[in-house]
C-alpha cells in the first residue's frame, strides 16, 4: 500500500511541472489570437480612452513576460484573476458552473460504460453473426452522428411531440436525461467498439478455452473470465472518454441550455475573456490528469499483477 | 352507499364553494427564453441590448423611450434645457421608492451619475456622458447636468440603461460593490430575485411599485444560447416568449396557430462599409455602381425571410434626424457603366469580409451580395471570421488597414442621429472610433459637430438632414437595409411590444382571457 501512495504523490508532483507547462502554452495561445480583449470587451461605441483604460485594468499594456509572472504569482496564491467580462472573479465564475458539467459527464460516463460494455461483449460473443453486424451497424451511426443533430432530434421527439422530458435547462433532475443521452452517444459506440476488440483478443486465449472445457457458465466464463481480463484497454478509453466529455461537453450544452462550463468556456474564447479562457484550461488539465490517474489506481485493482513501484 | 357518495360530492362541492376563491393562487410566472447570458447586472457595465432589456425590469432611467422611439418621463417627470444647451434640468417623480425602501432622491440620482462618469468604474458605453462637466442637488426632488459643451442628445441618451438609477445603499450589501454591481435595486415593477448564471434570472414583482402593477408575480429570463433550442422551447409550452428564432423558420412560425410572430422595426443598419481611402473604391461612382448592383428587395425576401426594411437614408426612419434621401434601384447595367466610368475593369478582384452569426443571416447575406457583385463583373472573394478577429481586422488604422469592404451592423443605444452619424465623423477613425469606411468630407463633419451642439430640434434635424443627402449621394457605405427584430410568443399570452432598439416589452404582459 505504501508502494500505492508513494506512486500517488510521485504523480501528483509531476503533475504540478505539467500543470506549468499547460499555463504557460494556454497563456500564449490566448494572446496569439487576433484581436484586442479590451476593443472586445468594452463594445463598438466606446471611447479610445475608455478602451486604454480597461486595458490598464487588465495589464494588457505590459510586456508579455510581466503579466506571465503576474499570472503565475497569483496562481500560486490559488488565485485565477478577475473575468475581464464580468468582473468577477474567475474561481467563482468556474465553480459555478463546473458542477454542471462533471454531472453531466459522470452521467454520460455512466452511460457509456453500461450500455458500451455489453453491447461490446454480446457483439464479442456472437462475433460475424447478424447480431453482431447490428450492433456494428448501431456503434457506426452513433460515432457518425453530429451531437448538435442528434440533440435537436431528441428534442424534437421526446421534448415537443412527446413532452416527456424538458427541451432544455438544468433545473428539474429530468433535465439530465436528454443532453446526457447525446453526449453519451458517440461514447457508448467508442466503448462498445473497444470492449468487443479487446474481448475477441481475449476469448481467443487458452485459459478461456480451459474455462469452457471445465464446463463453466457462459455468464461466469464471458464476465469472470473474459471481460476481466479484457478490461485494462475499456477502462483506458472510458477514462479518456470522461476527460472527453468534459471538454466536449461544449456542443451538447449549447443545444440543451445546459449551464456548464463549456459554454463559459466559448463565451470567453469569444469575448477574449483571457483569465477566464486561462483558468478552464488550467481545471480541465488537473481534472483529466486525476481522472487518468484514478484509472492507473484503478487497473491495479482490477489486475492484481500491476505493482505501484 | 349510494347516500354517502351523494354526502361526498356535496361535501367536496361545498368545499370547493367556501374556498376555491379565497385559496392562495400560484404565482404566476412568465418564462422568456434569451440568447446570451448578461455579461453584467450592472447597469454602468452594460454593452449588450439583450442584457440592457433584462436589466430594465429592475432598474429604470431618468428618462425612456416610447415605441415610436419618442423620449419620454420615467423616473424625471419633466426637464428643462437651458436656452444656451449648457445645463438640462430634471424634475423627479415624488414617492419612488427603491426596492431596499430608500427613497428615489436627487442626492441618488447625482450619485449614479457620478459614479458613470467615475474612471475608476468600467463604463464601456460613457462616451455620450462625458459632456456632463458636474452634476448639481438643486433640490431633493431637482438635479442639473452642466455641460463642458451643449449636447442636444443627452435627453435621449438618458433613456439607455448605463445610466439606469440604482439605490447608493445597496453598495457594500448583497455583494455589491462601488465598482461593480452584482445585485442590483433599483426601482422598476420587477424586483431582481436570484440567479444562475449561464441558466436563468428570476425577477420577483415589485409590490410598492410607483407606476402600473404588472400582471405575472414572477418573470424567469431563461437562457437558450442555440436559436433551435428556442424555438423548441416555445413549441415544447415550456417558455412564454423568445426572441430571435432561426431567420428560416420564421415563415413556418408565422403559419403556426399556437404562436404569434412579431418583426418589430427596430434601428439597425446593416450596410457594406466600403474602404474609401484604399484601391479600388476611392471614387465616388465606383461605390454609387455597387450601390446599383445590388438586388436588396430580392435578398429581404429570399435569405431574410422579410426581416428587414430597405435604408433609404444613412440612418434608419425610428432616429431623431432622419429624413428621406433617396434609393439606389438595382439596375446591374448602371452599375456596369459606373464602374467603367470609375476606371474599375472587369475581373478587379475584391475581397468582401463578413462576421457569422452577428447579425440576422449575415454570412448568406454577403454571399448573396457577392453573387449580385460577381455579375456586375467583379470578383469578390467572401471571408469570415470570429467577432474578436474581425473587430481587431476593420479597426486597423489607415496605414495597416487592408479591407475593401465588409458587412456591419450599427445600432444605436439611444434614437437620435447623433451616434448614427459617429460612422460618417472623421474624427472617429479608427483606432479613435468605428468609422471603418474612412470616409472624410469637411462639409459633413462640420454639419454633424453643429448638429450635436444645435439645441433648436428643427434647425438640429436640418443639418442631419444636408449631412445625409451628401452621405447618401457620395455612397461610403453599400446602404443594405434596417434589420427587424423577431420576437415569437405563445398565443396564450398577449400585450406584448417591442422598442425600436432592438428591446422587447413584455412588462405588461398577461394571459389571453
Amino acid at each position: 500500500m505504501s508502494g500505492l501512495l508513494r506512486y500517488i504523490v510521485q504523480r501528483i508532483l509531476a503533475l504540478a511541472v505539467t500543470l506549468f507547462f499547460v499555463a504557460l502554452i494556454v497563456f500564449l495561445l490566448v494572446r496569439l489570437l487576433p484581436g484586442d480583449p479590451a476593443r472586445v470587451i468594452a463594445g463598438v461605441f466606446a471611447s479610445e480612452e475608455d478602451v486604454q483604460r480597461i486595458r490598464v485594468q487588465l495589464n494588457l499594456d505590459k510586456p508579455l513576460p510581466t503579466q506571465f509572472v503576474y499570472f503565475l504569482a497569483s496562481l500560486l496564491r490559488g488565485d485565477l484573476g478577475i473575468s475581464a467580462r464580468t468582473s468577477e472573479p474567475v474561481m467563482r465564475e468556474i465553480l459555478s458552473r463546473l458542477p454542471a458539467t462533471v454531472k453531466l459527464a459522470a452521467a454520460s460516463t455512466f452511460i457509456a460504460a453500461a450500455v458500451g460494455i455489453p453491447l461490446g461483449t454480446i457483439a464479442a460473443t456472437k462475433a460475424h453473426s447478424s447480431l453482431d453486424f447490428s450492433i456494428s451497424a448501431l456503434v457506426l451511426f452513433g460515432i457518425s452522428m453530429p451531437v448538435y443533430w442528434l440533440g435537436i432530434i431528441l428534442i424534437i421527439i421526446f421534448a415537443i411531440h412527446l413532452r416527456w422530458f424538458p427541451a432544455a435547462g438544468a433545473d428539474q433532475p429530468s433535465s439530465l436525461v436528454l443532453p446526457s443521452l447525446t453526449l453519451a452517444a458517440f461514447s457508448v459506440a467508442f466503448v462498445a467498439r473497444m470492449t468487443r476488440s479487446s474481448m475477441l483478443e481475449v476469448l481467443r486465449q487458452d485459459y478461456i478455452r480451459t474455462a469452457w472445457a471445465k464446463g463453466l457458465s457462459a455468464l461466469v466464463v464471458l464476465y469472470r473470465h473474459a471481460l476481466r481480463n479484457a478490461m485494462i484497454p475499456i477502462l483506458t478509453v472510458i477514462g479518456l472518454q470522461f476527460g472527453e466529455l468534459l471538454g466536449g461537453a461544449v456542443l451538447t450544452e449549447s443545444v440543451f441550455s445546459w449551464p456548464g462550463v463549456g459554454r463559459l468556456l466559448v463565451d470567453s474564447i469569444f469575448s477574449r475573456d483571457y483569465p477566464v479562457v486561462q483558468g478552464i484550461v488550467l481545471i480541465f488539465a488537473c481534472l483529466f490528469a486525476l481522472v487518468n490517474l484514478l484509472v492507473d489506481v484503478l487497473y491495479g485493482l482490477i489486475d492484481p499483477r500491476i505493482r505501484y513501484e | 352507499m349510494r347516500r354517502i357518495l351523494i354526502l361526498a360530492v356535496a361535501l367536496v362541492l361545498g368545499f370547493a364553494a367556501a374556498y376555491g376563491g379565497s385559496a392562495a393562487p400560484a404565482p404566476t410566472t412568465f418564462r422568456i427564453a434569451i440568447g446570451i447570458d448578461p455579461d453584467t447586472l450592472d447597469p454602468a457595465q452594460t454593452t449588450t441590448t439583450t442584457a440592457a432589456n433584462v436589466l430594465d425590469y429592475v432598474v429604470e432611467t431618468l428618462t425612456t423611450m416610447d415605441s415610436e422611439g419618442k423620449t419620454q418621463p420615467l423616473l424625471a417627470e419633466s426637464w428643462a434645457v437651458s436656452p444656451d444647451g449648457k445645463s438640462v434640468t430634471f424634475t423627479l417623480r415624488k414617492n419612488v421608492r427603491f426596492h431596499d425602501g430608500t427613497p428615489l432622491t436627487a442626492q441618488a440620482v447625482k450619485w449614479n451619475l457620478d459614479r458613470v462618469l467615475d474612471p475608476k468604474v468600467r463604463v464601456p458605453i460613457r462616451a455620450p456622458y462625458i459632456p456632463i462637466s458636474r452634476v448639481e442637488v438643486v433640490d431633493p426632488l431637482t438635479v442639473r447636468l452642466v455641460l463642458k459643451d451643449p449636447a442636444a442628445y443627452l435627453v435621449a441618451a438618458m433613456t439607455w440603461t448605463t445610466v439606469g438609477i440604482v439605490s447608493p445603499a445597496s453598495v457594500g450589501k448583497f455583494g455589491n460593490t462601488y465598482e461593480n454591481i452584482v445585485h442590483p435595486i433599483g426601482t422598476g415593477p420587477y424586483v431582481f430575485g436570484s440567479r444562475v448564471k449561464g441558466e436563468r434570472i428570476v425577477l420577483e414583482k415589485f409590490p410598492r411599485y410607483w407606476g402600473k402593477k404588472p400582471f405575472y408575480d414572477r418573470v424567469v429570463v431563461q437562457i437558450v444560447p442555440e436559436a433551435t433550442s428556442r424555438e423548441s422551447l416555445l413549441l415544447a409550452g415550456q417558455v412564454e416568449m423568445i426572441i430571435l428564432p432561426p431567420a428560416a423558420d420564421i415563415p413556418a412560425l408565422q403559419k403556426n396557430p399556437n404562436v404569434k410572430v412579431l418583426l418589430a422595426k427596430g434601428d439597425r443598419s446593416i450596410f457594406i462599409a466600403i474602404n474609401t481611402q484604399r484601391p479600388p473604391f476611392q471614387k465616388k461612382e465606383a461605390r454609387q455602381a455597387l450601390n446599383y448592383a445590388i438586388n436588396k428587395g430580392a435578398i429581404i425576401r429570399s435569405i431574410l425571410f422579410g426581416a428587414a426594411d430597405p435604408l433609404d437614408a444613412p440612418m434608419p426612419p425610428v432616429l431623431f434626424g432622419y429624413c428621406k434621401t433617396g434609393t439606389y434601384p438595382y439596375n446591374p447595367s448602371k452599375a456596369k457603366s459606373l464602374l467603367a466610368e470609375a476606371g474599375i475593369s472587369a475581373g478587379t478582384e475584391v475581397e468582401l469580409l463578413t462576421p457569422t452569426g452577428r447579425y440576422l443571416q449575415d454570412f448568406q447575406a454577403a454571399q448573396a451580395i457577392a453573387g449580385y457583385l460577381r455579375e456586375a463583373g467583379l470578383r469578390v472573394n467572401v471571408r469570415t471570421m470570429d467577432w474578436p478577429s474581425y473587430i481587431a481586422t476593420i479597426t486597423k488604422p489607415l496605414p495597416e488597414n487592408q479591407t475593401q469592404m465588409h458587412l456591419l451592423g450599427w445600432a444605436p443605444a439611444y434614437l437620435d442621429a447623433h451616434q448614427q452619424m459617429l460612422q460618417f465623423w472623421s474624427t472617429q477613425w479608427p483606432p479613435a472610433g468605428l468609422a471603418t469606411t474612412f470616409y472624410k468630407n469637411p462639409r459633413v463633419d462640420e454639419l454633424i459637430e453643429a448638429a450635436s451642439k444645435e439645441v433648436n430640434p428643427e434647425r438640429r434635424k436640418d443639418l442631419y438632414c444636408q449631412a445625409s443627402k451628401i452621405i447618401w449621394d457620395e455612397a461610403p457605405w453599400i446602404f443594405l437595409w434596417v434589420q427587424r427584430f423577431p420576437i415569437v410568443y405563445s398565443a396564450k399570452v398577449t400585450n406584448i411590444s417591442s422598442l425600436p432598439n432592438e428591446k422587447f416589452y413584455a412588462v405588461y404582459a398577461e394571459p389571453v382571457r
